[in-house]
């Protein structure tokens, strides 16, 4: 049990006629600890209090967290199942009728059971998420596979953190999101941080990361923008959207120049250290300044910073990760703190901070086009073999590889994929280059959608499964640090809603594949079943039972069995994953980003979050609170940008890319560099920015960049008075 | 031991998760009863909670021509008496910082109780309980004598009382400036 300096002893308030159920909140992967409230009479979901006593959090919560149980009772759930028998009204919230789960289920087989007698198997195609529990990602895996046969699996981490696990297994051969617990970021003595807008994507950091600075210690962010924590930071390196690998090269340059290098680690521990340090030569501070807009100075004294602290953390998120080069963007920062070894001990390493609740477990157990449960690669005969001996079918029958998330839409496109099954994801907000995605969606033959709220991308669907909220269901998800942690049930499903996991083995028995599935009938069960698919992968979480996680306050992967305590410091004995034990050290040429602004298109586009709203907004969007106070998408510009184009505070403008255009409010703010403009994402409909990114892929994650586009303004014509 | 409530104002992040938790106390009928700033939109994302002080002697409670604003034995100023209150509105005129909130449909003035059912056992106040930024805290005497020892560097920095205040408060604040003194650690 981790507990610190924050870590107080304070009771809770319990109300009379109310219980309180530990658990964790449903957003991000800070998965703050939280209690919800529970009517003892009603048995529902009444508000929340705060869980002092988890080692993490403390007790504290953003503003999501704090609303996060307004969801499961809110007026928008879905309580039925619901079928759209004309399809002309696709991609419109209008036609459903309300069925039975008979009905749905039925017309579910028979449609998927048309699609492949008449286009192969393949013709059908699971979208998947991982805001949801390790069971249920796990068993959505075995359920695209098993139960409908087809190699055509991917999910919403693509969007998200595909770069981040990318680029630690090029540099560790492993990824695990944090090197470290959450626990020891206030003790060390320099955070790094490179596109994380900390304050907002994960607020519940900051009380750790501004200790840091009391201490005494340094805190650098790297950002086109000047966020909440760029504002306090020792140091702010504000460079161009899209430019972050020439930065990481400009500084590692700069460590190895100025002999911040440790030479005895970079000879026993890694390699790739003489190749990385010719090809950053040429990053020289002012040919790095000259590609990214920072200035020389600032880059000097980074790396004077970095390299002097005794204890380091590199840290990074979207911001590096969304790119098209977001797997050497990460590569290439993790690269600081192999080549000063300031890896693989306690109060120093690389951390990513995990954008959805469970990032990091549920991009490691098998929704990945070509990932097997336990980090295993679909494309090896043994692991294949090993998770066959589990599921109970014979290595032919196990489908190749698949494609990635927003290829998927490709081949929906290419009618090669008919039909879709989508579940905890909404791609028609989230998905770049809209326009094209959301017209695949509406052309495909058959489409099935489990949500608790008519989403964006439900609109398109077929038929409407009703899924829980994260309270009505119980299992595991894995946090920001790699901490396996118990979600817990604190009331019955809302109507006639069912968890992912049940919809999936019933309609597994409909498809005719009971036999792999009927033995599940609790989460419990999924969960047990899962331990074993996971055991002897990297990612191994056999030792990870529901009692010891609730013992020891969650428990770490690696955790191998009932004996192990799992393992909070990766590394710690200097052994990395590659099969050498050896880190590897990158030589990574710069990239610019796809589109570079033009004439046409002089601007940079960037987009990200707002503190109040998680992901596509579908459910933020409906929690009054939060709706109140970020209600739509703006897109904020320089005062001295704003002025080159007249444009004022608040007044309505055109922005278009060359995929699309989209209407916002200007908000003028200094916080912003002045050849870039950034919009939100979360909204849906025509306020979607992602109308405008740009889907260039990164080779290897295949992440789309939607951090970096060019764009062009324009003020909206006056409108004509009679 | 008696805790205080302690305002850090230079780690506000703006993420208003104090008025959100500020509704999730019991007696507060879930409505909120603070404020956040921001302090200069056009130029930065700086921030600031506005929250109410519990004043010693309150200019709220003085203002009340019907007695409907107590002081509880812990020093927190409280919300309107139901039957008492008159809404007059006065308290929000006197109060040098605009704090009491007034319900038009009620006629009726509600504030910040310092969560009364939570402070009078000692557990914090749901803004400083989840506070993310450890903007709003609950410290003991002690641990605020050590903050102001840290800060109080003779420049304005520090300021809890007169003559900054209207008068001395129960909750203490550190104006921007939490940085100003700290030893580098190299
Ligand atoms: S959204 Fe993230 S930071 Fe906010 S309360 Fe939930 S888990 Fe914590």
């Amino acid at each position: 049990m981790q507990r610190d300096k924050f870590f107080k002893e304070i009771e809770n308030v319990e109300h009379p006629n109310e219980k309180l159920i530990k658990t964790h909140c449903s957003y991000c992967g800070m998965q703050c600890g939280m209690n919800l409230r529970v009517n003892t009479a009603t048995n529902k979901i009444i508000g929340v209090e705060p869980r002092y006593d988890w080692p993490v959090t403390v007790g504290k919560m953003c503003p999501k967290g704090v609303t996060a149980y307004q969801q499961t009772n809110h007026k928008d759930r879905i309580l039925r199942p619901l079928i759209r028998d004309d399809a002309s009204l696709k991609g419109t919230k209008e036609g459903f009728r309300e069925a039975s789960w008979e009905e749905a289920y039925d017309l579910i087989a028979e449609k998927f059971g048309e699609l492949q007698q008449n286009y192969g198997k393949d013709s059908l195609s699971v979208f998947s998420g991982v805001s949801m529990t390790n069971e249920k990602c796990y068993l959505t895996g075995k359920f695209a596979r098993v139960a409908l046969g087809t190699r055509y699996i991917d999910y919403n981490g693509r969007f998200c953190m595909s770069s981040a696990a990318g680029g630690f297994l090029r540099s560790f051969g492993v990824d695990r999101g944090s090197t470290l617990p959450w626990t020891d970021i206030h003790e060390t003595d320099c955070l790094f941080i490179a596109g994380s807008n900390t304050a907002e994507c994960h607020p519940t950091s900051m009380f750790r990361i501004w200790n840091v600075q009391e201490r005494g210690g340094y805190i650098i962010v790297v950002d086109p923008r000047e966020t909440p924590i760029a504002r306090r930071a020792d140091l702010h390196l504000d460079l161009k959207p899209g430019t972050d690998l020439a930065l990481a090269n400009g500084i590692v340059h700069l460590l190895v120049e100025k002999g911040y290098a440790d030479e005895e680690f970079v000879n026993q521990h890694t390699n790739g250290f003489e190749e990385t340090k010719e090809l950053v030569k040429q990053f020289t501070p002012e040919y790095t300044s000259h590609l990214t807009g920072v200035a020389p100075e600032k880059i000097e004294r980074a790396a004077e910073i970095y390299g002097k602290a005794p204890n380091a953390v590199v840290m990074f998120a979207r911001g590096i990760e969304q790119q098209h080069k977001g797997v050497d963007n990460v590569s290439g920062y993790t690269n600081m703190a192999l080549v000063t070894g300031k890896i693989g001990r306690p109060k120093s390493g690389v951390a990513t901070f995990t954008g959805q609740g469970n990032g990091q477990g549920g991009r490691e157990h098998g929704q990945k086009s070509d990932l097997l449960p336990g980090y295993r690669k679909i494309t090896n005969p043994q692991h294949v073999q090993e998770v066959c001996n589990v599921w109970g079918i014979t290595p032919e029958e196990m489908p190749k590889a698949g494609v990635s998330a927003y290829e998927m839409f490709e081949l929906m496109d290419q009618k090669q994929i008919r039909g879709l099954y989508l579940l905890c994801s909404n791609p028609a907000v989230s998905a770049p280059n809209l326009n094209f995605v959301r017209n695949a969606m509406k052309n495909l033959d058959f489409m099935v959608c489990a949500d608790f709220y008519l989403s964006e991308s439900a609109e398109f669907a077929d038929v409407i499964l009703p899924s829980v909220t994260w309270s009505e269901d119980e299992g595991t998800v894995t946090n920001i640090e790699g901490r396996i942690i118990k979600i817990n049930k604190a009331q019955e499903p809302l109507g006639e809603s069912k968890p992912d996991w049940q919809m999936q083995v019933e309609l597994a028995e409909r498809l005719g594949k009971g036999e792999n599935f009927a033995h599940l009938k609790t989460a419990k069960d999924v969960a047990e079943e899962f331990r074993l698919a996971s055991k002897g992968g990297s990612a191994d979480y056999y030792g990870a039972t529901w009692d010891k996680i609730e013992k020891q306050d969650g428990v770490f992967w690696p955790c191998k069995d009932e004996g192990d305590e799992g393992t909070p410091h990766m590394f710690l004995d200097k052994k990395f994953y590659h099969p050498d034990g050896k880190a590897q050290i990158c030589a990574l040429p710069y990239r610019p980003p796809a589109e570079e602004p033009c004439e046409e298109y002089p601007l940079r586009l960037t987009t990200g979050r707002v503190v109040y709203h998680y992901l596509s907004g579908n459910q933020t969007r409906r929690i009054q609170f939060l709706k109140d106070m970020c209600p739509e998408p703006y897109v904020e510009v320089h005062p001295e940008t704003a002025g080159k184009y007249n444009m004022e505070h608040d007044e309505r403008i055109r922005l278009y890319t060359r995929r699309g255009e989209a209407i916002y409010k200007v908000k003028v703010t200094e916080a912003i560099r002045k050849d870039t403009v950034f919009v939100p994402y979360h909204f849906g409909h025509e306020e979607s920015i992602n109308l405008l990114t740009i889907p260039a892929l990164d080779p290897k994650s295949r992440m789309p960049e939607f951090k970096a586009c060019a764009a062009q303004m324009e003020k909206l014509e006056p409108k004509k008075v009679l | 031991m008696k805790k205080r409530l302690y305002i850090e104002l230079e780690n506000c992040i703006g993420c208003r998760s104090c008025l959100a938790a500020c509704t999730q106390c019991g007696g507060h009928e879930e409505r909120n009863r603070n404020y956040v700033y921001d302090v200069n939109p056009h130029v930065n994302r700086q921030t600031m909670p506005l929250m109410c002080l519990h004043c010693e002697n309150p200019a709220c409670a003085r203002s009340c021509p019907a007695q409907a604003i107590q002081i509880h034995e812990t020093g927190a100023v409280l919300s309107a008496l139901v039957e008492k209150c008159i809404g007059c509105q006065n308290c929000t005129i006197a109060c040098p910082y605009g704090i009491p909130k007034f319900d038009e449909e009620q006629n009726l003035m509600y504030k910040c109780d310092l969560c009364i059912d939570r402070t009078k056992d000692g557990i914090p106040p749901m803004c400083a309980s989840v506070c993310p930024s450890n903007t709003l805290q609950w410290l003991t005497e002690e641990e605020i004598e050590q903050k102001q020892r840290r800060h109080d560097l003779d420049n304005d920095k520090w300021v809890t009382s007169m003559p900054y205040l209207e008068g001395a408060t129960n909750v203490k604040v550190n104006l921007p400036g939490i940085l100003q003194g700290t030893e580098k650690l190299f």
